[in-house]
């Protein structure tokens, strides 16, 4: 499947300020390991040694009528729109 | 014309211009009750502009005290207040700004037990807090209460910012599944300042009711890149806290 990727701007610094990017894979889990075969170090950033996404990154995942936080495991479809940001948590 | 009422057109004035509102929208935010969760910064801008607006009674809650490390963000205080009850301090601010305003203060932890008193006979809570823990005790109370719920978060020059209302839109767990663990968050003065004012802009147009709310959409501001992006959301079908609710979930 392939997919289209917005990045949070602290992740740009990895794609060479590119906002949108590409991504294959089944889930989004395979679609994050593709973006680190062309982006190397954006998994560190935003996984952990076991390769779950830290706490304070969301997935969004497009559907026909708006957008859901997702899992890893979570599979996409040929089309789909990914929005990874950072979760702030202060007030 | 009594003398108050002459006080409180000329106050109002020029927010009664706007298209929609009139004296009209005025009486809505006077008669209004509102519970501001929090008092640091997004409570301090939050609770700062619903009270020069004209809201009738802002509950503030806040169990802490102003330390010196909040003065860089949190504008209702000042030196002389380090070491006071921030809602102490709040409400003498608050009243301060606008005599005509009712705050009403508890220096308490918001908790399991203690949320369904605090908003009890509140039309609308403002989530002002600085932890996910306690958010999701109040988007709890606001789904269960039919409660619209005003959400705010800040890190750094980024904020976060959504309206809910229980049933119509998706709630704090739909677009947060997972909560980040509490940590000591670096943040400017003005991401609360941008943040907070959206927030209160929301409650004011909700009691008013003109404009579009910020439902079922996140708005997302970074400062240092100087963007605002939207993402439009829906209710998670698997959401625990509100898949039980009736109503739309586009």
């Amino acid at each position: 499947m392939s997919v289209k990727v917005r990045l949070h701007p602290y992740l740009r610094k990895f794609t060479s300020g590119q906002e949108v990017v590409e991504a294959v894979g089944r889930t989004i889990g395979d679609c994050i390991d593709d973006l680190e075969t062309r982006f190397p170090g954006i998994k560190r950033r935003l996984c952990d040694e076991q390769g779950n996404l830290h706490s304070f990154y969301s997935v969004y995942v497009n559907s026909s009528d708006g957008f859901c936080p997702e899992e890893l495991s979570s599979l996409v479809k040929d089309g789909d729109e990914l929005i990874i940001v950072t979760v702030v948590p202060g007030g | 014309m009594s003398k108050t009422a002459r006080y409180s057109l000329q106050r109002y004035e020029r927010q009664m211009m706007i298209e929609g509102f009139g004296r009209e929208g005025q009486e809505h935010l006077k008669k209004a009750k509102v519970v501001v969760a929090g008092a640091g910064g997004l409570g301090s801008v939050v609770s700062i502009y619903l009270a020069v607006a004209g809201v009738g009674k802002i509950r503030l809650i806040d169990h802490d005290k102003v330390k010196l490390t909040d003065l860089n963000r949190q504008i209702l205080y000042e030196d002389k207040d380090v070491g006071k009850g921030k809602v102490d301090s709040g409400k003498e601010k608050l009243e301060s700004l606008n005599p005509e305003v009712m705050v009403e203060t508890v220096s308490e932890k918001i908790t399991e037990s203690s949320v369904l008193e605090l908003v009890d006979g509140h039309d609308l809570i403002v989530d002002a807090t600085d932890n996910f823990a306690t958010r999701y005790i109040l988007n709890k109370v606001a789904v269960n209460r039919d409660l619209p719920f005003f959400h705010g978060a800040v890190g750094g020059f980024e904020g976060r910012a959504t309206t809910i209302i229980p049933g119509q839109t998706a709630c704090l767990k739909c677009l947060y599944r997972r909560a980040p663990q509490p940590a000591v968050i670096p943040v400017i003065g003005v991401t609360p300042a941008v943040i907070g004012s959206i927030q209160a802009a929301e409650v004011v147009k909700y009691i008013v009711g003109i404009g579009d709310l910020l439902t079922n959409r996140l708005l997302i501001y970074d400062g240092l890149s100087l963007e605002f992006m939207v993402i439009k959301l829906k209710r998670h079908p698997d959401c625990e806290e509100c898949r039980h609710l009736a109503g739309s979930r586009e």
